[in-house]
């Protein structure tokens, strides 16, 4: 039985990939649609070496822990575009890191189904590069309410960030948590409120990252970034849709 | 493309439901003690195949009346666990025990309608929180095997340690390691433990809505100065012995060490879902699967302690 399908999905398979010049290997529907809102008219291709990281299962449609890999095109980034065909907003972050930053970060978001996740890579010479993988949900992550609309608790302690620097065998990673509610705007009642701007900046005012984040980023973010340079200090600044600012040495 | 590759699989699927023998479980009631029986379930997750058949559940025959311990992932389950014990026994059924809020031991209910069904007090609440989300889940995970089942809740909450029904004494006894309420019944005639699933035994146990590693690890040790005769875990084969209760106290260790030393190197998620399972575990059934889930639930806690 199994076999049967395979060899049918295959036949209906080979058409698809003669009749057109490059195939979505993640066979999204939204493929084609995707390419025009975030890619436009660019030159593209599907490349492996930009990896998306993500269990293969949303465990908690609202806490898919991502993590999106450019390392192999270290040097040549202008940013990284990164979003789920599927979800009612796709759009996940825009992230530009300099090259003293590896161009690696780990997050969680929210999905409202089962759906590709992407990542496209700008390379100096403007073409893109586009990673992905699938990830099965039974979903409903982008329309669940915020925990925090049931509790209090992110009110007095909007804003206020843990962190933490892991030495690494080169470099060092930071992660940091800050308390905010990041709510979609898709839940009847409950406008929306989400972190827009996360910047890891050196002490000399540099900005070493910079990312611009939507809705989907999961509810009290965790971010995980990787520096090549474990000796300088850094701090990190947020801007959300309201906007509050937020800064915190790291 | 896609729309083509669904009206291909429709087409085979529908095929295959016309041919189809009507669903059943098969149920076979083992013995294995003195008047008590299990119906033993699949080391497996729910799927379409198994019809959610992947627990352990049975029932007692006392001089009195007959106890049941859960009734299964379905209204179908249910009836017909209850036709495979009237098989066995003529006995009234007295009791019918809910050993925890989840849905593979308690969606059942229906078919044990005319009986007072009863759990801890807790895992009342939590079944009226969570009950109806779980069962439409289970229609998403099994399909049809669910038809007509609907969470109903147990009428009757346990206020007591212990039952004596004719020449049995049951224990029973409140634990909360696997979802924070989690019902152990000791039948101290027949020396038969219904550990429910605070004991996982060759089948990775789960983590959705434990308290913590740590508390359930401690509450394993308690079920090791039982004196049992026979162990019937909530997921897994039988035991004589206490090796199912070394391989919980070994798995939980092992969890939480790994977790401690993960969240202490700042590893992200899908680092940690990528770690090595120790050897001692390979013959753990769904033992990657399961540990991707307890990632999720259990990592956000363990990276907190370590900001």
């Amino acid at each position: 039985m199994k076999t049967t399908i395979a060899i049918l999905l295959l036949s209906t398979a080979i058409p698809a990939s003669a009749s057109s010049e490059v195939v979505d290997p993640l066979e999204s529907p939204l493929w084609e649609y995707m390419r025009e809102q975030f890619i436009g008219d660019d030159k593209f291709v599907f490349d492996d070496r930009v990896k998306v990281e993500l269990p293969e299962f949303a465990e908690d449609p609202t806490q898919v822990p991502i993590t999106i890999d450019a390392e192999a095109l270290n040097g040549q980034i202008q940013r990284i575009v990164a979003w789920a065909d599927l979800n009612p907003i796709q759009h996940i972050f825009t992230y530009y890191p300099h090259p003293d930053i590896v161009p690696r970060v780990s997050l969680r978001i929210k999905v409202q189904q089962g759906t590709a996740i992407r990542a496209a890579v700008l390379t100096k010479d403007n073409i893109w590069h586009v990673g992905g993988r699938y990830l099965d949900a039974a979903g409903g992550g982008c329309t669940t309410p915020s925990v925090a609309n049931a509790n209090p608790y992110w009110e007095s302690h909007l804003g206020e960030m843990k962190s933490r620097f892991f030495p690494r065998q080169e470099g060092g990673r930071y992660k940091f948590k800050v308390i905010h509610p990041m709510d979609t705007g898709l839940v009847d009642a409950i406008p929306e409120f989400y972190i827009q701007q996360v910047a890891v900046r050196s002490r000399s005012g540099q900005d070493l990252a910079k990312m611009d984040l939507s809705q989907p980023v999961s509810e009290n973010p965790v971010i995980t970034f990787d520096v090549r340079n474990s000796g300088e200090k850094h701090s990190v600044w947020l801007r959300d849709n309201g906007g509050n600012e937020f800064e915190q040495e790291l | 493309m896609n729309i083509k590759k669904a009206l291909v699989l429709g087409m085979l699927l529908s095929c295959q439901s016309v041919t189809a023998a009507p669903l059943s479980y098969d149920l076979q009631a083992k013995k294995v003690a003195d008047n008590t029986w299990i119906f033993k379930g699949k080391l497996e997750d729910f799927s379409n195949k198994n019809g959610g058949n992947i627990v352990n559940t049975g029932f007692i025959e006392t001089e009195v009346g007959v106890v049941v311990i859960d009734t299964g992932p379905s209204l179908r389950y249910g009836k017909e666990m209850r036709k495979a014990i009237e098989q066995i026994t003529d006995k009234p059924i007295k009791y019918v025990f809910n050993t925890h809020h989840h849905p593979d031991h308690f969606l059942g209910n229906q078919a044990f309608s005319d009986i007072d069904i009863y759990s801890l007090p807790k895992t009342k609440s939590q079944l009226a929180q969570h009950g109806n989300a779980f069962a439409e889940n289970m229609y998403r995970l099994v399909g049809d095997w669910m038809r007509s089942t609907e969470a109903q809740l147990p009428t009757k909450t346990i206020d007591t340690t212990g039952l004596k029904l004719g020449s049995h004494h049951l224990k029973l006894m409140p634990f909360s390691g696997h979802t924070g309420s989690d019902l152990v019944i000791f039948d101290e005639k027949t020396g038969v433990l219904f550990a429910s699933d605070m004991v996982f035994y060759q089948r990775a146990l789960t983590t959705p809505h434990t308290p913590g590693i740590q508390l359930w690890r401690d509450e394993i040790s308690k079920l090791k100065a039982i004196n049992y005769k026979v162990l019937i875990p909530g997921h897994g084969p039988i035991s004589a012995n206490k090796a199912p209760l070394d391989q919980m106290s070994a798995y939980l260790n092992w969890l939480d060490n790994t977790l401690i030393a993960a969240a202490k190197a700042g590893l992200s998620m899908n680092e940690v879902i990528k770690l090595p399972i120790s050897d001692e575990f390979a013959g753990i059934k769904l033992s990657r699967y399961e540990f991707v889930r307890t990632v999720a639930h259990l990592y956000p806690g363990y990276e907190e302690r370590f900001f």
